[in-house]
């Protein structure tokens, strides 16, 4: 029987960990990751998990160790935030590159300086060209459901890839919240043991990760395009069987809230998530044909059925949680992406960048009420008037702010 | 003309144990080849445990020899001889 829980996102990926039997995990503290190996330390001492846990003297060693008990042929796992991601950088594509299909959990933080302990996804997002698969999860249940469906979908033979479950830091992975934890035969049903083809085994000696020639590079790097073209099959497959056994329906890459006669819509990913839905509901009551566009995978990046939803639509304001300083048109990095997603795309809507959420800090209410506005008046111009708006700080959100301070004031008390 | 790629095994993952392995035979990046002096070589085979390519063979007839197929050039070797018996000589002073 599932049970229910009352938990942080770490929590709840460390139940998934002990339900999927990893048989190692490296770790290094850094926050907000940290609570995970603490948790995990707890459930080894006290005979609850049957685990080999490896301290790292930092996160390159702790991916790199990771990375050495992937190739042993363990399901091994590992993690981090802020500058222990960029720390660990240079293990990422080699990992990547000899398919090994380990699982990080990357719970959010924004990278230094000064140290900031706050939530944003710009950690994250630097190391999207590193062939590993990755999404955000909105909320504990889902980071823990995602962990679980992660590991089936790296581990499946013609994939072989590592994941990030990643998630805001403190927003996910501190705030306690109720959760379901699965059951272990539904566990072993959906997961079966990790079985790679390849190992290092003292009975059939292989070497990994050779020194090569030029001339090899290139179809090792085709390989590893295609079959990140593969994962998209494999996402929609993995979300219907995870949907049947545990009963929790995901859409397999954009989740859609209140878009039916929307003509306006928020892009974005991870916990703001939850905010935004119950700004929505005060935006409806208040006249707004507004909606949300949840995306739930980043690499695979969704594209495809990006172009078929967001034409539905008029403005598309997409919602950046981190930077990248001087980008195209203003935006971050997950608008970047959403515009060239849409770039070929007849009939797309305008697409707006804003950016927003930073250094840990909560996207009210009122902030997204002044992305509604700005959309708003973007719908009615029928072109952008600001290209690239940091909300609360740009000029042009002064205008919309007042409007919605009115607003606010006269919004529902719901 | 179309170029010519090498077709490589999953992930790069080649059989071993091998002294070497014709599928990754790499470029010759050396400008610098290791020579060893044999009338100076004890066998004490530390350039062989230390060659980070493992090019260093050793055999009980022939002593130390060079597999220069995978040799980088690095002069590890030549660094870590106890008695110096490794020379680095410029790879233009060879034929082939
Ligand atoms: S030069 Fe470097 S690669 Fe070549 S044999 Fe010596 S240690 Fe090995
Ligand atoms: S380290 Fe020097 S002395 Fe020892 S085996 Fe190699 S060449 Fe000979």
């Amino acid at each position: 029987m599932p049970i229910k829980k009352r938990g942080t996102g770490l929590t709840a990926v460390a139940d998934a960990w002990q339900l999927a039997d990893i048989d190692v995990s490296a770790s290094y503290p850094i926050r907000p990751y940290t609570a995970v190996m603490a948790e995990l330390a707890k459930r080894i001492a006290n005979g609850t998990m049957k685990c080999e846990m490896v301290h790292g003297e930092g996160e390159h060693a702790q991916f790199s160790i990771a990375h050495g008990a992937s190739m042993a042929g363990a399901r091994a796992t590992t993690g981090t935030s802020g500058v222990g991601v960029t720390y660990a950088f240079e293990t990422y594509s080699p990992i990547a590159g000899s398919r090994c299909p380990i699982q990080a959990l990357i719970g959010d933080r924004t990278l230094d300086p000064p140290g900031d302990f706050g939530s944003e996804h710009t950690d994250c997002l630097t190391l999207r060209d590193n062939g590993w698969i990755y999404g955000w999860a909105q909320d504990a249940q889902e980071a823990l459901d995602n962990s679980l469906m992660y590991f089936r979908i790296g581990e499946d033979p013609e994939i072989m890839l590592p994941q990030i479950v990643a998630m805001d830091g403190y927003f996910v992975t501190h705030i306690a919240q109720d959760y379901e934890m699965p059951d272990q035969e539904q566990v072993d049903k959906f997961l079966p043991k990790f079985n790679p083809k390849f190992r290092l085994d003292v009975n059939n000696p292989v070497i990994m990760g050779p020194q090569i020639e030029p001339e090899m590079g290139p179809p090792l790097e085709w390989d590893r395009h295609v079959v990140m073209n593969k994962v998209k099959g494999k996402i929609v497959e993995v979300t219907e069987e995870f949907g049947k056994i545990f009963g929790r329906k995901y859409a397999p890459f954009v989740e859609e809230y209140m878009t039916e006669d929307a003509d306006m819509v928020y892009v974005l990913q991870g916990a703001h998530a939850v905010t935004c839905r119950s700004a929505i509901k005060y935006l409806r009551e208040a006249g707004y044909k507004i909606g949300m566009c949840r995306i739930r995978w980043f690499r695979p990046f969704p594209d495809e059925a990006l172009a078929q939803i967001l034409p539905k639509f008029k403005v598309a304001g997409v919602v950046d949680t981190g930077t990248s300083y001087g980008a195209p048109c203003g935006g971050g990095v997950l608008s970047t992406e959403v515009k060239a997603a849409m770039s070929e795309v007849p009939g797309k809507p305008i697409i707006q960048s804003f950016t927003s959420g930073l250094g840990g800090e909560t996207i009210t209410h009122e902030e997204f009420f002044a992305m509604a506005e700005m959309m708003k008046q973007t719908l009615a111009a029928g072109k952008i008037i600001q290209s690239g708006t940091w909300v609360n700080f740009n000029d042009y959100h002064e205008g919309a702010s007042q409007i919605n301070a009115a607003k606010t004031e006269a919004a529902p008390s719901k | 003309m179309a170029k010519v790629y090498k077709q490589v095994p999953f992930a790069a993952i080649v059989p071993s144990p091998q002294t070497e392995n014709e599928g990754m035979v790499t470029g010759n990046w050396r400008f610098l080849r290791p020579v060893v002096d044999k009338g100076q070589c004890t066998e004490c085979k530390t350039c062989y445990i230390y060659c980070p390519d493992a090019c260093v063979n050793w055999a009980k007839d022939d002593g130390i020899s060079f597999n220069l197929k995978y040799c980088k050039g690095c002069g590890i070797c030549s660094n870590v001889c106890p008695v110096g018996a490794i020379a680095r000589v410029p790879e233009l002073d060879f034929d082939e």
